[in-house]
C-alpha cells in the first residue's frame, strides 16, 4: 500500500472512531458521562495543539491559559451583554486573542528558552488579574447564567439547531467540540507541511542561520503565536457554553502547565501528538478517580514512568517504518 | 536495544492499565445492607485541600458511625451509606466531570463544590442529571428562583457579617473598620458583601481596598498600608485557614492593638500553632462543637472523626450538616431518595430535631429572607472567640 | 518608609535564598525544576516534626531539613533526571518529569504530613521596635533574616573556593570543556542538584518558624522563585540573590505605595515584570538566551 493511501485510510479511521464508534460506544455502554470527558479533551486538545507551534518554533508557551480565559471572556461578554450569538463569537474570541498575541508577542517573542517559558507564565496570572480588576469582566464575581447556545442558520437555513431545543445537549457540545477539533488539527497538519511549516522547523533548529539565509524569523514567529493563541481563544470560548459562567480562576497556572505537559506527554516531534497527550492525562485523571486520596500518588507515578520509558513522549512508540513529522 | 526498550514500554503500558483497573475493582466492597450513595465533589488536593478534606472527612466518618450501628431506613429498606468522592482540583471544567461522574453513579445528592466558580460551573449539569448540590458558595444567583438545585451549606457572609458588626459595634464601641481580602473571586466577593453591611450598619470603612496574593509568605508589608488607616476592627474577607494565623501574628506584630475577625470556620489548632497568643481574641464564625451546644452525638461524632483519620479539624464543625440534611429528608419522604421533585417539596416542609444541637433546634430548611425560597441549611451560627487554643462562644444565632 | 524597606530586605534574604537553588540546578543541568517548591515544604514539614512533635532543639530540626532534602534530591537526579536527560532528544522533556515530580511530591506531602497548615513554636520572643513603630520587626525574623544572608554568604564561599564549587562552576559555564579537563559531569550534577535541593529545605525550615507551612504552598513558591531568577539572569548565582532583593523589594514598596489602587497592586508588579523582561531578556546578568 502506497504511503498515501495508507494516510488516507488513518484519516478515515480516525474520523469513524471520533464521529461514529466513541457515540455509539457510549450509547451501548450507558457511560453518559464520557460525553462531556471527552468533549473537554477536545476542547484542550485545540488549545494543547497551539501551544505544540509555539513548540514548533522552539519556544516553551506557559500561557495558553490566559489566551483561553481571554476567549471564553470575549464570547461571554459578547453574548450576555450585546447578544451576539455564540457561533459567532466563536471566531471572534480566537481573532481578540490572534490580535492580543500579535502586541504581546512583539516584544516577548524575541526571548528564547526559560525566558520565554516563563514570561508567559506570567502572563496567565496577569490574565487572571486582569479579569478580576476590570469592570466588563464583572470582577471577582464573574460571569454566571450565560444562556445555550442559539440556532445557527443561513439563508433561513438551520445549520445548527437552537441548544435549548436539542434534547441531549451533551452530545451536541461533543459534535460541536470534535468538529473544531478535527479542523484545528487538520490545519495544524497542513501548516506544519506548507512552506511556512518548513521555515518554522529551520526556526526550531538555528534562528540566527534561518535569519541569515533571508527568512523573516519575527514575522513567522507573531504568526506562529497567534494562531496558537486563535487555539486557545476558541476553545476558551466553547467551554464557556458548556459551564454557562466564567470566573477569573476559570483557566488558572495549572491549566497553561497541562496544556503544555499534554504537548510533551504526547511527543514534540508529532502533530497529534498534544491530542494524545490531553487524552492520557486529561482522561487518566478522571479514571483514577475511584482510587480516592491514592489518586494523585498514582497519577504522578504513571506520569514520571511515563517519562522514564518514554522520554520523547507517547507517539514516539510507532511502528518502525511509519514516520510522523519529525524535527 | 530496539526490542527490548519496546519490551519495557508495552510492560509500562500494561502495569498502567492493570492498575487503574484493580483500582475501579477494588472500590465496589461487599456489603449486607442495600447501598445508598451520596456524592462529594470537591478540593481535596493542591492549595485548598483542606476546606475540601474536612468536608469530605466529615461525611465519611458519619456515614461509617451510620453504618456501624446498623444504617439508615428510608422507608422500608435499610441503606448503608457509602460516600462517593471527587476531588475537583478547585478547578471549574473539572467539577463538571465529578458532576457527571455523579450522574453515573446515579447519585441525585452531591455536597459541594467549595468555591463559587465551581458552585456556577456545575449548575447546568446538575439540572441536566436532576442533581441537587449543597455548595459551599455564597453567590445569591445560585440559591435564588430560577435556580432551585442548590442548597446552600453553610451561613453565608452577608449573613453572619452583619450580626458579627452589629454586636462589637454595641459591646466594643467599634467604629472604624479595614477589609483586607485575598485577590481571587470568593474572598474578593465576601469583601463586597461585608464593606457593605459595615457600612449600612454607619461603620466608618477606612480601607477596603488592600489584596493579597494567597501565597504570601509575609503578610507585614500586605498589612503596613492598612494599619495606617488605625481601625478599630480589621476583617479578613473570606480568609484560608492557612492565612490567618500569618495575618493575626503580622497585624499584631505592627502594634496593632484593636479587634480581628472574620466570617468563615477556623481550626483552633492551626491558630495555636500559627500565631500562638497573639491569636487571643480572634473572632471567627464556628459550628456545632462549641462545648456550649454540642450534644454527646456531636462530641462522639468529634471522637469518631479522630479515630478515624488520626486528628479532627474544627471546620468540619459546619460540614457535618449537609449528609444528616440529605438524610433526614429522605426519610421524611422516602419518594425523594430517587425524585429530587420530591425532594425539593419535602425542602419546604422539614422540622427534625437536631441531634448535635442542645435545646429544641431543628434541622429545618431556611433562606427565605435572603433567597426568596428555602434553599440553605439551618445551622447554628457560632460566632467565637478564640482564647489558648481554644474557641470560646461569644453569641449564637440562627438565619431565618 | 523604613517599615517599607525593613519589609522588603527580610523578603529578599528569604525570597534570594529560594532562588539559589533553583539557579543553581538549572545552571548545571538545564533543568527547571518545578518541583523546587515542594521541596522547600518537605522542608519545612521536617524542621516542623523535628522540632514541635518530637521536641528536639531547632537546630537539629534544620538539619534534619537539609540532610533529608539532599538525599532527596540525589536520589531524584541519580534515578530520574539523569536517565531523561540522557534519552530525550529535546531537553525541554525534563519539564515534563520535573512537573511530574512535583505532583509526586505533593501527593507524598498530603499523605504523609495532612492537609493542614503547621506552624512551630517561635523561637525568640519579642518585637524590635525602632522610634516609636516607625519600623517594628519581630526579632524572629531578624534572626531567620541574618541565618538566610550567612547561609547565602556561606555558599558563595563554598562554590568559590572549594574543588567542587569550582567544579561545579567548570560545568554550569562550559559542560563540554568542563568535561575534557577531567570533571566528572555524573558526579558534580549529582552533587549540584542535592545542593540544589538542600537550599530549598534550609529555607523551609527557617521560614516555618515564621510563617508555617501547608501542602499548598509548592506550587506558587515554585512560579516565585522562576521570577527571581529570570529577574537577575537565570543560571547566574549573584543573578538569583539580585532577583530575590528586587523582587521582595518591588513587593514591599509596590504594596505599600500602591496600596491606593487596591486590586491592582499584584497586576503592576507582574506587567512590569513582563516589561522588564521584554526590554532585557536575559535579565540583570544572565547568559543572553540561557
Amino acid at each position: 500500500m502506497s504511503y498515501k493511501n495508507q494516510q488516507t485510510l488513518g484519516v478515515g479511521a480516525f474520523l469513524f472512531v471520533v464521529f461514529i464508534l466513541i457515540p455509539w460506544l457510549i450509547h451501548v455502554s450507558g457511560r453518559w458521562d464520557f460525553y462531556y470527558t471527552l468533549t473537554s479533551v477536545a476542547l484542550l486538545s485545540i488549545a494543547s495543539g497551539g501551544v505544540w507551534l509555539t513548540f514548533y518554533i522552539g519556544r516553551i508557551n506557559i500561557g495558553q491559559g490566559a489566551f483561553a480565559l481571554a476567549g471564553g471572556y470575549v464570547s461571554a461578554i459578547l453574548v450576555v451583554k450585546y447578544g451576539v450569538s455564540f457561533w459567532l463569537t466563536i471566531p471572534l474570541a480566537g481573532l481578540f486573542c490572534a490580535v492580543a498575541a500579535v502586541l504581546i508577542g512583539l516584544p516577548i517573542l524575541r526571548l528564547r528558552g526559560v525566558y520565554f517559558a516563563m514570561i508567559t507564565l506570567v502572563l496567565t496570572e496577569v490574565a487572571r488579574l486582569t479579569a478580576l480588576a476590570l469592570p466588563i469582566t464583572n470582577g471577582a464575581r464573574g460571569i454566571s447564567s450565560i444562556p445555550l447556545p442559539g440556532e445557527l442558520s443561513i439563508f433561513g437555513l438551520t445549520i445548527i439547531p437552537d441548544f435549548s431545543t436539542i434534547e441531549n445537549v451533551k452530545l451536541a457540545f461533543y459534535y460541536v467540540a470534535a468538529v473544531l477539533m478535527v479542523a484545528s488539527f487538520a490545519a495544524l497538519y497542513r501548516i506544519v507541511n506548507s512552506r511556512i511549516g518548513h521555515l518554522c522547523r529551520s526556526l526550531q533548529q538555528n534562528e540566527e542561520l534561518a535569519s541569515s539565509i533571508g527568512v523573516n524569523t519575527a514575522y513567522l514567529r507573531v504568526i506562529a503565536y497567534a494562531i496558537s493563541s486563535f487555539m486557545g481563544g476558541i476553545s476558551g470560548a466553547i467551554f464557556v457554553a458548556i459551564s454557562r459562567s466564567i470566573y477569573p480562576a476559570s483557566f488558572p497556572v495549572k491549566d497553561s502547565i497541562d496544556f503544555m505537559l499534554n504537548c510533551f506527554l504526547g511527543g514534540l516531534g508529532y502533530v497529534f501528538g498534544p491530542m494524545l497527550g490531553t487524552l492520557v492525562i486529561y482522561f487518566g485523571w478522571d479514571v483514577l478517580f475511584t482510587t480516592g486520596k491514592y489518586q494523585l500518588l498514582i497519577y504522578s507515578s504513571v506520569l514520571i514512568l511515563l517519562m522514564l520509558f518514554l522520554p520523547n513522549g507517547i507517539l514516539s512508540l510507532r511502528l518502525p517504518g511509519r514516520k510522523g513529522v519529525r524535527k | 536495544m530496539f526490542k527490548r526498550r519496546n519490551f519495557i514500554k508495552s510492560v509500562a503500558i500494561v502495569a498502567m492499565t492493570t492498575t487503574s483497573m484493580l483500582a475501579a475493582g477494588l472500590s465496589g466492597a461487599l456489603a449486607a445492607n442495600e447501598i445508598l450513595k451520596i456524592g462529594f465533589v470537591g478540593v481535596t488536593s493542591g492549595p485548598a485541600a483542606a476546606w475540601g478534606i474536612s468536608n469530605a472527612r466529615s461525611m465519611q466518618a458519619r456515614a461509617a458511625w451510620i453504618n456501624e450501628t446498623g444504617g439508615v431506613k428510608i422507608g422500608d429498606v435499610t441503606y448503608d451509606v457509602e460516600i462517593v468522592t471527587f476531588d475537583d482540583q478547585k478547578d471549574p471544567k473539572r467539577a463538571i466531570a465529578g458532576f457527571e461522574k455523579m450522574a453515573q453513579e446515579g447519585i441525585h445528592y452531591v455536597v459541594g463544590p467549595n468555591v463559587d466558580d465551581g458552585a456556577a460551573a456545575v449548575r447546568p449539569v446538575a439540572e441536566q442529571n436532576n442533581i441537587i448540590y449543597f455548595p459551599y458558595a455564597f453567590p445569591k444567583a445560585l440559591y435564588t428562583a430560577p435556580a432551585s438545585n442548590a442548597v446552600l451549606g453553610m451561613v453565608a457572609n452577608y449573613q453572619s457579617g452583619p450580626a458579627i458588626y452589629k454586636y462589637l459595634m454595641e459591646s466594643k464601641g467599634v467604629k472604624k473598620v479595614a477589609f483586607v481580602a485575598a485577590n481571587e473571586s470568593d474572598p474578593l466577593s465576601q469583601r463586597e458583601g461585608g464593606v457593605a453591611a459595615a457600612k449600612a450598619l454607619g461603620l466608618d470603612v477606612v480601607s477596603d481596598n488592600v489584596t493579597y496574593q494567597v501565597d504570601t509568605t509575609d503578610f507585614t508589608p500586605v498589612l503596613t498600608p492598612v494599619m495606617r488607616t488605625k481601625p478599630d476592627l480589621l476583617v479578613l474577607s473570606g480568609v484560608a485557614p492557612a492565612n490567618a494565623p500569618q495575618l493575626i501574628r503580622a497585624a499584631r506584630e505592627l502594634g496593632y492593638q484593636g479587634l480581628i475577625s472574620t466570617e468563615t470556620a477556623q481550626d483552633a489548632s492551626v491558630l495555636q500553632e500559627g500565631a500562638g497568643e497573639l491569636a487571643n481574641g480572634f473572632i471567627s464564625v464556628g459550628g456545632a462543637s462549641t462545648p456550649e451546644i454540642a450534644t454527646d452525638a456531636m462530641k462522639e461524632f468529634v471522637d469518631r472523626y479522630t479515630k478515624m483519620f488520626g486528628e479532627y479539624n474544627d471546620e468540619s464543625n459546619t460540614k457535618v450538616y449537609a449528609l444528616e440534611y440529605i438524610l433526614e429528608t429522605m426519610k421524611a419522604n422516602p419518594a425523594s431518595k430517587d425524585d429530587v421533585a420530591e425532594f425539593k417539596k419535602t425542602i419546604d416542609t422539614l422540622s427534625v430535631p437536631n441531634i448535635y444541637m442542645k435545646g429544641d433546634a431543628k434541622l429545618q430548611y431556611v433562606g427565605s429572607t435572603s433567597f426568596g425560597q428555602k434553599r440553605q441549611l439551618a445551622v447554628p451560627m457560632v460566632v467565637n472567640e478564640y482564647k489558648d487554643g481554644k474557641f470560646e462562644t461569644l453569641f449564637i444565632a440562627q438565619v431565618d | 518608609m523604613e517599615q517599607v524597606l525593613a519589609n522588603g530586605a527580610y523578603l529578599g534574604a528569604q525570597y534570594a535564598l529560594i532562588a539559589l537553588g533553583l539557579t543553581l540546578i538549572f545552571a548545571l543541568m538545564n533543568v527547571l525544576n518545578f518541583a523546587h517548591g515542594q521541596m522547600y515544604v518537605i522542608g519545612g514539614f521536617v524542621t516542623y516534626t523535628v522540632y514541635a512533635q518530637i521536641g528536639l532543639p531547632f537546630v537539629v530540626g534544620l538539619a534534619a531539613s537539609a540532610v533529608t532534602l539532599a538525599i532527596v534530591g540525589a536520589l531524584i537526579e541519580k534515578f530520574l533526571f539523569r536517565p531523561v536527560i540522557k534519552k530525550s532528544v529535546r531537553e525541554e522533556s525534563t519539564m515534563l518529569l520535573a512537573a511530574g515530580i512535583a505532583f509526586f511530591l505533593d501527593a507524598i506531602i498530603l499523605l504523609v504530613f495532612g492537609e493542614k497548615q503547621r506552624g512551630v513554636p517561635k523561637i525568640i520572643n519579642g518585637v524590635f521596635n525602632y522610634n516609636d513603630f516607625t519600623m517594628v520587626m519581630p526579632y524572629d525574623k531578624i534572626l531567620v533574616g541574618f541565618l538566610a544572608i550567612a547561609s547565602i554568604i556561606i555558599f558563595i564561599l563554598y562554590m568559590q573556593y572549594s574543588k567542587t564549587g569550582r567544579a561545579m562552576r567548570a560545568l554550569a559555564q562550559d559542560k563540554v570543556a568542563a568535561q575534557l579537563m577531567g570533571v566528572d559531569v555524573d558526579k558534580y550534577s549529582m552533587i549540584g542538584f542535592a545542593l540544589g535541593a538542600m537550599l530549598a529545605g534550609v529555607v523551609g525550615g527557617l521560614l516555618v518558624t515564621v510563617t508555617g507551612i501547608n501542602l499548598g504552598m509548592g506550587g506558587p513558591t515554585s512560579i516565585k522563585a522562576f521570577m527571581m531568577v529570570m529577574i537577575g539572569g537565570a543560571g547566574v548565582i549573584s543573578g538569583a540573590i539580585a532577583g530575590g532583593f528586587i523582587l521582595g523589594m518591588m513587593e514591599a514598596v509596590g504594596l505599600s505605595v500602591l496600596a491606593a489602587y487596591g486590586d491592582i497592586t499584584y497586576l503592576a508588579i507582574f506587567v512590569s515584570l513582563m516589561v522588564f523582561l521584554a526590554i532585557r531578556p536575559q535579565g540583570l546578568m544572565g547568559k543572553p538566551w540561557g
